[in-house]
């Protein structure tokens, strides 16, 4: 279960790129050899799921990803009985597939979910490691290398959508912000395929747009939004229009803000 | 209160550059651009390219702390050393933001000569040569300097909290500049006619706005509980409304259907809340009413209508689809399969959305716009009047928790919701003969009346489906509180309903409220206007469930 690779980066093909920013990686390796339960926090963007597809690579292990929304039923997650032929069927859901297997469970925006839904992963991310499955009547045993991770945005918590301080409490939390401009720049870089002193040009943008004081803006631009311009800025689209398009034009709608936040684009990007 | 165009574009540039939110406005015709540190003030008759270079030059010293009252209050009376001081601090700074920003890199005239305020100050008093600054560097003025810390936005002092003897204040020191000077002119105007009405001598007496001899226990003096501050959170993160606790000799307020709360207000020009802003009183009319004036009007398309709107979450079995298996359909599928009979299969467990679980808050507008009268002779309140007398009565017949509130408003600290009909009571013939005496006056501050109404129906109403329904022309409009303004708080209240699970739909009829402003308010799919109510009954059905679809719907802005 250990890894003895330097970093998740590596030569083997369809590695997915994740760059770590601080020890993130070290102690996401640390529960999974203890096969603790994970909880993600940060912005919009900023790279939760491709941390986790990177880590899942990293440690060779499948990963099942669901994403968490309101009319979720804890039938989706566990399973349930299907009708084939004159008989019922039952038929694995995806979180029973994950103990079953021993994957990476990734439970992704789980605020969104409501939480009686996901009171059903409790037995998995305490010491007891199962998963009563009480439509058959038997509890299943997590297999060795099973893990739970979940995502949220504490951004959007509202005292409607938070997360139950019960289930906090069985995770290990990791937060992720936006990295550092170096990193960032050569994370812009990488994956949009462009050079670094665009990318530099766009992180300083980033950067700006979400150090505003008193910023109108509900979201500021993301890791993800950044490398969407430079995608189209790689594609032969200047930078302004690729600017205007994956950024400005993104965060809001107001016709103000976006004329201001044009401003503020046209005086940090490099003149054309 | 300008437009899309305009100094106010460069309000973000700005922002950024000083790192803290300052806004940009034209300056009086024929002066150089400067700032008071809370807002630049550009020429008003220059380019965009030339005011854009000013906003950067200015708030670049601001973002340097080169105006730092330790600084320049020396240079209060020393015009030619504050342009020498300008000159070496304004090529200093840029030349500092020129790595940062490429704009600033275009536009630096000279290499600098100093490294640090200080420096620059003490050359500044020295006799060396110092070339003047060019025109767009604008000017320093000492004397039009505020101090940092914005008194706008500030929580109200314990002050404002208490009712003074006289509701119009005569000095109101919380607002700015202009918006001051506006409100004195029309608080002349308004004192008189306020005073003059019985209505609000009633008030008064109820709620101790005038001192009340011994013997009238009606008078009680107003006291604030708690004062709540809301830490900086979350983007959705705003001031929470302040309760306020009525008392009297005999009774508290809440006994007798009184209450309210110190609601906060959007101040978009800052982009800010103003915690703690208006006083929003939401109370029982008690006058006597004439009931003879009972009549409703009934309309039976809008019955029928609205009787299709079914919204709450209800188990259904033996359905023929679903998420799960209905273990007793399934169980009498297989007798009747082993006994040679082939039922079809509806085995399943769906849940849909069908009881109906309705709240709905009329929230009528009683301000003096209303009283604009149509070719029929009806004004606008009369207009609103009935519909919101038919929408009342149908409601209520098809099962549904209704109240009716009117709201007017007399500058931010006199926002009346007066209860035509609360949650808890029928509309009988009382309340129906108060509605049709109410009697338009006073202003409409729609955001803090959208937020007090809001309160009640997310308090009162008891249901998991909300629905604030307002009946106005649409058209904000108060002391101190209009236009841009206006529009943005109205707007920032709805977005707050909405986060809350409230949807709110307006209904504008027989008004003459351009769709534009209605637009930029409740958005294109949260109004409908008509000259009557018979023309939007129709579509009645449809309005209602798309204002509550868009609670339903998954909120894109959770990534």
């Amino acid at each position: 279960m250990t890894s003895c690779h330097p970093s998740i980066v590596d030569a083997r093909p369809q590695a997915p790129f994740y760059r770590p920013v601080g020890d993130e990686v070290e102690v996401f390796r640390a529960a999974a050899r203890r096969g603790s339960p994970v909880l993600l926090k940060g912005p919009t963007g900023c790279g939760k799921t491709r941390f986790v597809e990177a880590m899942a690579h990293d440690l060779g292990r499948d990963l099942i990803t669901v994403a968490g929304h309101e009319d979720m039923t804890s039938a989706d997650l566990v399973g349930r009985f299907l009708l084939k032929g004159g008989e019922t069927v039952w038929v694995d859901g995806p979180l029973t597939r994950a103990v079953r297997e021993g994957a990476i469970f990734y439970l992704d925006e789980i605020v969104e979910a409501r939480q009686d839904t996901t009171v059903v992963i409790h037995p998995l991310a305490d010491h007891r490691r199962e998963l009563p499955v009480d439509r058959l009547g038997t509890t299943l045993p997590a297999a060795p290398g099973f893990q739970l991770v979940i995502s949220y945005n504490p951004g959007y918590q509202s005292v409607l959508k938070n997360i139950k301080e019960s289930t906090r409490q069985r995770f290990v939390a990791i937060e992720l912000g936006f990295p550092p401009e170096e990193v960032e720049t050569e994370v812009v870089a990488r994956e949009a395929g462009i050079d670094l002193a665009t990318a530099r040009a766009l992180v300083r943008l980033g950067n700006a747009v979400r150090n505003l004081d008193g910023s109108p803006l509900r979201e500021v631009s993301s890791t993800r939004m950044l490398i969407l311009a430079g995608g189209l800025a790689a594609e032969g689209l200047s930078l302004r229009s690729a600017v205007q398009a994956a950024v400005v034009q993104v965060l809001s709608d107001d016709r103000d803000v976006i004329r201001a936040l044009g401003e503020l684009v046209d005086a940090v990007l490099p003149p054309p | 209160m300008t437009g899309s165009v305009g100094p106010a574009q460069f309000r973000l540039l700005a922002t950024f550059v000083a790192c803290r939110s300052v806004d940009v406005e034209p300056a009086p015709a024929g002066e150089p651009a400067f700032t008071d540190c809370q807002r630049i003030f550009v020429s008003a008759d220059a380019s965009d390219a030339q005011q854009r270079r000013e906003v950067l030059v200015q708030s670049a010293l601001l973002g340097a702390g080169s105006l730092d009252r330790r600084l320049i209050k020396g240079l209060r009376t020393r015009r030619s050393v504050a342009r020498r001081y300008l000159a070496l601090e304004g090529n200093r700074v840029l030349a500092d933001l020129a790595e940062t920003i490429p704009l600033a890199a275009a536009v630096r005239p000279e290499e600098p000569r100093t490294a640090s305020p200080d420096e620059s100050l003490e050359l500044a008093r020295s006799r060396a040569e110092i070339p003047d600054p060019p025109r767009w560097f604008g000017s320093i003025r000492p004397e039009r300097q505020l101090p940092p810390s914005a008194a706008i936005g500030a929580p109200a002092s314990p002050k404002d909290l208490r009712i003074s003897p006289d509701l119009v204040e005569p000095t109101d020191d919380e607002d700015d500049g202009e918006q001051g000077e506006k409100s004195k002119i029309l608080k002349l105007f308004e004192a008189p006619a306020f005073q003059s009405q019985s209505f609000s001598d009633f008030l008064r007496r109820m709620f101790g706005g005038s001192r009340s001899d011994a013997n009238n226990s009606a008078g009680g003096e107003l006291q604030v509980g708690s004062i709540r501050r809301a830490a900086a959170a979350g983007p959705n993160a705003r001031p929470l409304p302040t309760p306020i606790r009525f008392t009297d000799d005999g009774r508290p307020g809440a006994a007798v259907g009184v209450s309210g709360a110190l609601h906060p207000e959007w101040d978009v020009f800052n982009d800010r809340y103003r915690p703690d802003w208006c006083r929003v009183v939401d109370f029982p009319i008690t006058a006597a009413a004439d009931i003879s004036a009972a009549a409703v009007m009934r309309d039976e398309v809008l019955r029928r209508r609205l009787s299709r709107i079914g919204l709450g979450p209800k188990v259904l079995r033996g359905r023929p689809d679903g998420d799960e298996l209905d273990i007793e359909a399934l169980i009498d599928l297989f007798v009747d399969l082993n006994s040679g009979y082939s039922p079809p299969e509806h085995v399943y467990i769906q849940r849909r959305k069908l009881a109906r679980d309705l709240g709905v808050l009329i929230l009528v507008d009683a301000s003096g716009s209303a009283i604009d009268t149509d070719g029929g002779g009806l004004a606008v309140h009369d207009h609103q009047r009935r519909a919101a007398a038919t929408l009342a009565a149908t409601l209520e017949e098809l099962g549904d928790r209704v109240a009716v509130y009117a709201f007017r408003s007399q500058g931010r600290h006199a926002v009346q919701l007066p209860a035509i009909k609360t949650f808890d009571q029928r509309f009988g013939a009382v309340g129906r003969a108060r509605l049709a005496r109410l009697h338009p006056s006073g202003y409409t501050r729609l955001g803090a009346g959208i937020r007090g109404a809001g309160e009640i129906l997310k308090t009162q109403a008891g249901t998991s489906n909300r629905l604030l329904l307002v009946l106005s022309d649409g058209f904000p409009y108060d002391d101190g509180y209009e236009g841009r303004y206006a529009e943005a708080d109205a707007n920032k209240a709805l977005e707050e309903l909405r986060a809350d699970g409230v949807a709110c739909l307006c209904l504008s009829i027989g008004a003459v409220t351009a769709a534009e402003a209605l637009d930029r308010v409740f958005g294109s799919a949260g109004h409908a206007s008509a000259a009557t109510l018979d023309e939007l009954s129709p579509t009645m059905d449809e309005l209602f469930l798309s204002c509550l679809s868009e609670l339903a719907a998954p909120r894109s802005q959770r990534g």
